[in-house]
């Protein structure tokens, strides 16, 4: 297996331009996304690394695409300001890595998803040709948008070398609480009321009340946990802890409210997620009690207002059927699996056209 | 004055507000595209009378103008419009027929009367009503309601606050005597002199709106005598004659009598307006809750902005509760001959309109003229709905005598 | 147009829904972009995405340009007519499929105005954020199709951050879905969404869209903050933004603009050289806390007067006239180009200097409001077509105004598109390499170049500039212009 670091974007123009065929990785954080490469050059991008530009007046920041997330959110903490899309893997992925699959943590739920806030992009296509994509300021419309088809794209387009996003500036306080349920329709219901409702949380994850860590002792099995974090300034944060569990006290079926001491590990869905594989899945809420019968025997955590699951398992044919009888897809994280794509197939008329224009000679695998 | 049609800039705002469009969905049944009609036609791209069925489908609600943030002069663009048009139009002579006997029977209540009685009056001629007096005429099947004479002056009880006089009007006064006479019990009641001139009459808008501009000022200015001068204010109830008054700077324009016609126009109000600056002595109200619809007169709420006024008189009535409808500013579609032009847009427009007051749940609807009274009443008929419909002054009396 | 093509529209459509008279077509010329016409072929009006479907595969055999159209509101002249072309008018596939307030998302039809979707959700205590100006007529297709924005768009995005899924039939033909009703839209795949929304029209026409619901805010706290001096509006814009404050809409507008506003919905702004509106939103603890920050940096900022919306009717009436300013434009010159460039926020004054130097050098007046949140600029050129040669000189000072967006690092446009109106100047912004790439997808999607024939790239048969002149009304002296 050939393997390239190109240390610019001239030396991945020519690595991609001698190449039959090629795959990116970066830090190699989904080992999933990398095992089904079947003979194709690997190109790895950790090298082209480091924060362009960023002005936080302007709220941009602009990096190279192999910027590990971690030296990102340090630069942006600095300045009061972070990332709203919560990059999912923030101590081992890179920033492209992270929009290539399209990964978003927790903290999704208030602002919105990697689509939200990348602006523009630099990239190198199949045919070795290099070309920006979107803007480098907050708001344009000017030609396709093709920054936002990158998201998700699993370098299979073409390769971002550098991208550019929008940043918000970050509150100063977080407090957490957690609501018990008997079952998962109960912790639903709690989400419809909330997503009704003017709170303003700054993430609402829901996971099988066994399933998380402080608070898991003596817990039923089919119990659920509502982990709902509120942001905010210090002189009101305490006022609306209070109003907002009592709304919930009064108004859904939770059986017991605690609050829970903040944490980044809290926050990290991934973090109780064992198990050889592991799987992220686009589901709409209501589709999420049939779907969790189907997986019961997994780990799992529904995050972002229950949009978004995680589960891990060790058996990833089951889930694969899972998946495909609920008319679901799955994005394989970790483990070794000849697809990392799972369930129904993503195929679509209009991707196929864009791979024909940026990849004619389909080298991006 | 007349704006020129070029200040439409296009942006489209007007179409959300127009019931043709918001039923037909074309742009030439929009304001926006009829604008653009009469200027093809002005510039001669276009016959006069291809566009005309899409000038003739507009309700002339004036829904457009509110919405419109660059100021056109919708109404009278199309007053102008129609006035052009109206002398190169040839009429067939049934047409031309029944346009004559409106020009010489709607304006004068004795004639009318008498034509009424006497069944002169057919469909063929409402046919030749372009607006809201048409819809007046459906109620002539059924026999005419007994005059309800108001006399000359009516003294003010208690305390004296004011002193009006009353337009008597023409075709409403001979249809629905009881709508005045309520008026002028309501203003008496509130410590108002109400004066009725005897020899005052018409207003002229009945025959503006068909385009009959020289025998239009010919009868509007005969009022300019009729009235004392020193009145606080000239009331009407008819929502058309108050909007109709507001144009006479254009109907005068270039006329001897142009001063005294915008002074004229200028001490015209409105019922609701007059009472509602006034402010009501609180009347006995109701001994039950009453639910009550106020539903907008395309002449009162658009064209002469009247939407808080009637409302706020309502919310002085004790145990009334005053209720909201979606679309409150939609043309309920009695637009006069409308019904007879075009049957369907106008069914369907009061279909809509009875929908949404009906899902609010009144006791009565009211409202601020005779036009839309009709075409709610009709609606409830077709569907046996005996939910009552008076005009706002009928419902103020029976506030004040405790009931009906 | 050609019999054939007309015979092949009848079998789709029955009269009423088949236009092609003059009468029937002529009122379609133009969309709210009127310097530019074109009198269309034939007007479609469909009732179903069956009729849609089956009209481009027409067009696609046919290879018979087409142009989508929804309430015709654009400002870029993105639904301007294709001479001898079809339109397609979607507005009467206007309903709501499907409002699910618990998952906060509905589906609809391309030809829902998009604040029928807002006042369908409001009972949920739910809204459409997006609120472009024009909200109150302009269709959710039209939206799509050019990535609209609004006063919001700092905060909460523009359409494109508010689409989750979407069924679309490409300009071939073909129909396929992406994304769905998960917040997370596309999410495993490439976000194809984000692809099709603002792609002018030229893939095809949305036929169903998921559009995700936002709650309502519990507060809104609005202040309107006037200034003897543009740069400082502008100042006071870095400052808000310094202090880590999040609005959800910060607007300025300059003298002749609150004028025209003004003059249309009697606002009454304070008389001043520039307004600034700031918008808070949120829960109402925070929302408190954030406005007492907010009105101490106002105060720094050297305001003159500032005002503090006190119920929800004066929030309304600050907005109205914002939100009319452009068509209230109107009452001050018969005519006038909207420019739509973005600069970064900190150059905003650099800005409006230069804007300021060249509306001198061309003598033509410009009338400056902007979403300042995001360097959005809307200076509005006016001029009057009825002179000989006003439009040229107009678009001339239109054109300088883009590049001198692009020089400071901006865009053409932040939220009206390229359309008609601003394609000559794409190369200033891609290279050619990049346009070539454009062109290249769009021939993938469209290989007769049908869809929206002659928008967003350069040269290609495009209809002239329409004649201006004065009005025969006026000619005749029966109406006269104030």
């Amino acid at each position: 297996m050939t393997m390239y670091a190109p240390g610019s974007v001239t030396e991945l123009q020519a690595v991609v331009r001698e190449s039959e065929r090629i795959h990116i990785v970066g830090n190699g954080s989904k080992t999933a996304l990398h095992c089904a490469v079947n003979g194709a050059a690997i190109a790895d991008l950790s090298g082209m690394s480091g924060i362009i530009e960023y002005q936080p007046s302007e709220y941009t920041v602009t990096a190279r695409a192999g910027t590990p997330v971690r030296e990102l959110n340090e630069a942006l903490r600095q300045k009061s300001q972070y990332l709203p899309f919560d990059p999912l893997l923030p101590e081992q992925a890179t920033i492209g890595g992270t929009v290539a699959s399209n990964l978003s943590g927790s903290r999704r739920f208030r602002y919105g998803g990697v689509r939200d806030f990348i602006l523009g992009a630099e990239v190198v296509d199949g045919e070795g040709r290099t070309f920006r994509v979107g803007g480098k300021v907050v708001k344009n419309s000017a030609g396709f948008d093709l920054s936002k088809f990158l998201v998700g794209s699993l370098g299979k387009y073409a390769i971002m070398t550098e991208l550019t996003f929008k940043v918000f500036p970050d509150v100063p306080r977080f407090r957490c609480l957690g609501f018990l349920f008997e079952a998962l329709e109960d912790a639903l219901s709690a989400i419809y009321f909330i997503n009704q409702s003017a709170y303003e949380l700054d993430a609402l994850d829901l996971a099988p009340a066994r399933s998380v860590p402080p608070i898991n002792r003596g817990k039923k099995d089919g119990n659920w946990k509502l982990l709902a974090r509120l942001a905010g300034f210090d002189d009101t944060l305490p006022q609306r802890v209070e109003r907002f569990s009592a709304a919930m006290t009064g108004d859904t079926a939770t059986i017991q409210v605690e609050e829970i001491k903040d944490s980044a590990a809290l926050w990290n869905p991934l973090a109780d997620l064992s198990g050889e594989f592991l799987v992220k899945v686009v589901i709409p809420p209501k589709q999420l009690p049939a779907f969790d019968v189907l997986i019961a025997h997994d780990h799992r955590r529904y995050s972002v207002g229950g949009n978004i699951a995680f589960a891990a398992t060790d058996d990833i044919a089951q889930l694969d059927a899972a998946l495909d009888a609920s008319g679901l897809t799955g994005l394989c994280l970790r483990g070794a699996v000849d697809s990392a794509v799972i369930g129904v197939p993503i195929d679509n008329a209009l991707a196929e056209r864009v791979k024909q224009v940026l990849d004619p000679q389909r080298k991006l695998v | 004055m007349a704006t020129a049609i070029e200040k439409c800039v296009h942006c489209g705002f007007c179409l959300a507000a127009c019931p043709t469009y918001n039923l037909l969905g074309e742009e030439m049944d929009s304001p926006r595209g009829r604008i653009y009609l009469m200027k093809n036609v002005l510039e001669e791209r276009l016959s006069a009378d291809d566009a005309q069925p899409y000038i003739d489908r507009c309700l002339g609600c004036m829904a457009c103008v509110p919405a419109c943030p660059s100021g056109v002069e919708y109404g009278d663009l199309l007053v102008s419009y129609r006035a052009l048009q109206e002398d190169q139009r040839r009429r067939p002579p049934l047409d031309a027929l029944a346009r004559k006997l409106v020009i010489e029977t709607l304006p004068y209540p004795r004639r009318f009367r008498l034509a009424a009685q006497t069944g002169k009056l057919s469909k063929a001629l409402s046919a030749a009503l372009p607006d809201a007096f048409a819809s007046m005429l459906s109620l002539l099947p059924t026999r005419l309601p007994p005059a309800r004479p108001i006399p000359p002056v009516l003294p003010a009880q208690g305390a004296r606050r004011g002193k009006v006089a009353l337009l008597p009007g023409c075709v409403q006064q001979v249809l629905a005597p009881e709508i005045n006479y309520a008026a002028a019990q309501v203003l008496s009641a509130n410590g108002i002199e109400v004066h009725n001139p005897p020899d005052a009459g018409c207003c002229g808008s009945i025959l503006l709106h068909i385009g009959a501009e020289k025998q239009a000022r010919d009868i509007a200015r005969r009022n300019f005598t009729q009235f004392p001068a020193d009145v606080d204010a000239i009331i009407t109830t008819a929502a058309g004659c108050g909007s109709g008054i507001n144009d006479y700077e254009l109907l005068f324009k270039n006329q001897p009598e142009a001063e005294r016609a915008t002074e004229f126009s200028r001490v015209v109000m409105d019922f609701s307006a007059y009472l509602a600056e006034l402010g009501l002595r609180e009347p006995a109200g109701f001994e039950e809750e009453r639910r009550v619809v106020y539903q907008d007169a395309c002449h009162l709420i658009h064209a002469q902005s009247l939407r808080a006024e009637p409302r706020a008189l309502l919310n002085q009535i004790p145990n009334l509760r005053l209720l909201e409808i979606a679309d409150a500013g939609m043309c309920c579609g009695s637009a006069g001959t409308y019904n007879i032009d075009q049957p369907t847009i106008a069914a369907e427009l009061g279909r809509r309109k009875i929908e949404s007051i009906l899902a609010a749940q009144p006791d009565v609807i009211v409202s601020g003229n005779i036009g839309c009274i009709t075409q709610m009443r009709q609606q409830l008929e077709l569907q046996g709905n005996p939910l009552p419909v008076m005009h706002i002054a009928e419902l103020l009396r029976q506030a004040y005598d405790g009931g009906p | 147009m050609n019999r054939a093509v007309i015979e092949a529209l009848e079998l789709i459509y029955p009269s009423d829904r088949l236009l092609t008279r003059d009468v029937e077509l002529l009122p379609y010329e133009s969309d709210a972009l009127t310097a530019f016409s074109a009198v269309p072929g034939a007007v479609v009006l469909p009732i179903n995405e069956e009729e849609i479907i089956d009209t481009v595969r027409l067009c696609h055999q046919m290879a018979l340009p087409f142009v989508a159209r929804g309430s015709g509101t654009s400002l870029s002249g993105g639904s301007l007519p294709i001479p001898e072309g079809l339109t397609i008018g979607l507005n009467r596939l206007n309903r709501i499929k499907k409002l699910d307030p618990e998952q906060r998302i509905a589906v609809v039809e391309p030809g829902v105005i998009n604040l029928h979707i807002t006042e369908a959700a409001q009972p949920y205590g739910l809204y459409y954020a997006p609120d472009p100006s024009s909200q109150s007529i302009c269709t959710i297709g039209g939206n799509i199709a050019f990535n609209s924005g609004g006063a919001h768009c700092l905060k909460y995005g523009m359409t494109s951050n508010h689409v989750l899924g979407l069924k679309v039939v490409l300009a071939d033909g073909t129909v396929t879905t992406f994304g769905g009703e998960s917040v997370d839209g596309v999410g495993i795949g490439p976000d194809l969404v984000g692809l099709f929304v603002g792609s002018e029209g030229l893939f095809g026409i949305a036929l169903e869209i998921t559009v995700r619901l936002m709650p309502q805010p519990e507060l809104y706290r609005t202040v309107l903050a006037a200034y003897n001096d543009l740069g400082a509006a502008g100042d006071a814009v870095s400052m808000v933004v310094a202090s880590g404050l999040l609005p959800g809409a910060m607007e300025i507008m300059d003298r002749l603009a609150i004028k025209a506003a003004e003059a249309s919905v009697q606002a009454g702004y304070p008389d001043a050289e520039a307004l600034l509106i700031v918008e808070l939103e949120g829960e109402a603890l925070q929302v408190g806390a954030e406005f007492d920050q907010l009105l101490d940096t106002i105060e720094e900022s050297g305001a003159f007067e500032v005002r503090v919306a006190q119920n929800e009717a004066e929030r309304t009436r600050i907005w109205k006239g914002r939100k009319g300013a452009f068509s209230a434009v109107g009452r001050l010159s018969p005519d006038y180009i909207v420019q739509d460039g973005v600069v970064p926020r900190s150059r905003l004054g650099e800005a409006l200097v230069q804007i300021n130097e060249l509306k001198e050098k061309h003598q033509l007046d410009v009338a400056n409001v902007f979403h300042a949140g995001d360097g959005n600029l809307h200076p509005l050129i006016l001029y009057d077509g009825r002179e000989a040669g006003a439009l040229e000189k107009a678009e001339a000072l239109a054109g300088e105004i883009l590049a001198l967006c692009i020089n400071l690092g901006g865009s053409i446009t932040g939220e009206h598109g390229i359309g008609m109106e601003k394609r000559d100047y794409l190369p200033a912004m891609f290279s050619e390499e990049e346009i070539d790439i454009m062109q290249a997808l769009r021939r993938a999607i469209d290989p007769n170049e049908i869809a929206n024939r002659g928008k967003m790239f350069p040269g290609g048969e495009a209809p002239a500039l329409s004649q201006h002149g004065m009005h025969p009304l006026e000619r005749a002296g029966l109406i006269s212009r104030e």
